[in-house]
């Protein structure tokens, strides 16, 4: 018997891009900027939560939030090609050289990559923008491109960014998110002496948080609008328009056991929650005038579950 | 997937973050609305005339097939591919009839 084969395929070409939106200037006042990658990972140092948190700790390092602008690779490589291609090829941007770029430049992707990047030097821009290169180059040898990738995984969409820095999105009603304060569920003190204060987040449960960077569509707030995430307005438009009522956070963390590894389609098991896929066969034969012609007829029939479309990008 | 536009202006898709702004077209799933597809496969069969007939001759009456459903990162099938669902059915042609 011949076996026949045909695929499917739902040509999902999602760019792995925005993780996280934020009001870039939410800490404009902080006194002294970062100058390195290093100085912005102490900055935002948030190692100390895994004494307490182990667990929970563990599950954000296997997240991509976890190297948010190395990603699988192909976050670097987009923020070369985002300088190589986009700003020095554009008149006005004022990059002629990678050396060029500045913060403004870089929050093109680091809005939502690393909102962080807003309180540090242009100096910062310009490391990230060499490793991305030097990651992205065929020639670099092993030791570079380890190094590169080193120093790309060190800032990140880590505990105090979810848990601090993005926690209140509405800082005229709610107040500015406090440098020794982490926002969750409750309010007390918190036994990390980087961090005494313990506060509750109005939105720590909400997909308001998640959608400060998971997309609407061009962020017009920036001097050149980039586009790269559009899930939320999917979710808002397509899905909570319609009646549907879940969280980001009941889907990606709660019913999928993953936690602060918040995962999309790589995970098998949300790939499969994602897509109801039912398939029906016939077999018949087709009458074109005088001949048959004996035929498969297979009908495929998909329903996203998800809150939002699939895929994004 | 969405087709992004180029700088939001005029009918070129944008590829890069850097250059997309606005939609050109969705073509993603959207959710909880179905969506069909049909495929219509042929069978091996050889047609020949005999007296002026148009004749069938059937190769196999037995087909295998797997439909897949694959999320696609790059929009190709050999590069970091993930495999969402996958369905096997046997189809089968009758044999003899008028």
């Amino acid at each position: 018997m011949k076996v026949f084969r045909v695929i499917a395929v739902l040509a999902f070409l999602a760019m792995p891009c925005a993780f996280l939106m934020t009001g870039q200037n939410a800490y404009a006042a902080e006194a002294k900027k970062a100058n390195s990658i290093d100085e912005l990972a102490k900055m935002y140092d948030s190692s100390g939560c895994k004494d307490c948190h182990e667990e929970i700790y563990k599950e954000w390092s296997k997240s991509i939030h976890s190297r948010s602008i190395f990603g699988t690779g192909r976050t670097a490589a987009t923020i070369m090609t985002t300088v190589k291609v986009g700003l020095t090829g554009w008149e006005h941007s004022g990059v002629k050289k990678p050396e060029d770029v500045q913060v403004k430049h870089l929050m093109l992707c680091a809005k939502c990559h690393l909102p962080q990047l807003a309180e540090a030097t242009d100096n910062v821009a310009k490391e990230i923008v060499k490793y991305s290169y030097v990651y992205a180059d065929p020639k670099a040898t092993d030791e570079a491109r380890e190094k590169a990738i080193e120093q790309l995984s060190k800032v990140n969409i880590n505990c105090l960014i979810c848990h601090q820095r993005n926690a209140i999105t509405h800082k005229w009603a709610d107040g500015t998110p406090a440098k020794d304060t982490v926002y969750g569920s409750k309010n007390g003190e918190h036994a990390d002496p980087a961090h005494p204060k313990m506060k509750e987040s109005k939105i720590m449960d909400e997909s308001i948080l998640c959608g400060q960077c998971h997309g609407l569509g061009p962020n017009f707030e920036l001097e050149e609008p980039s586009q790269c995430a559009t899930l939320y307005g999917s979710y808002l438009w397509a899905y909570t328009a319609d009646g549907g009522q879940e969280k980001c956070q009941e889907c990606h963390m709660k019913k999928s056991k993953l936690g602060h590894n918040m995962q999309s389609y790589r995970d098998p098991g949300m790939g499969k929650a994602a897509v109801d896929f039912k398939v029906e066969t016939r077999g018949m034969q087709w009458r074109d005038g005088a001949k048959m012609v004996p035929q498969a007829l297979v009908k495929v029939e998909m329903i996203n579950r998800a809150g939002h479309s699939i895929p994004d990008g | 997937m969405p087709i992004p536009q180029q700088l939001g202006r005029g009918d070129k898709m944008g590829r890069g973050p850097y250059e997309k702004s606005g939609m050109l077209r969705d073509t993603t799933l959207p959710p909880n609305r179905p969506v069909n597809e049909t495929f219509e496969i042929p069978f091996p069969a050889e047609f020949t005339k005999q007296d002026g007939k148009s004749v069938t001759t059937i190769l196999d009456y037995d087909m295998t097939v797997t439909v897949e459903l694959l999320y696609m990162p790059f929009g190709v099938k050999d590069a970091d591919t993930f495999t969402w669902q996958s369905v096997t059915k046997k189809v089968s042609i009758e044999k003899g009839g008028v």
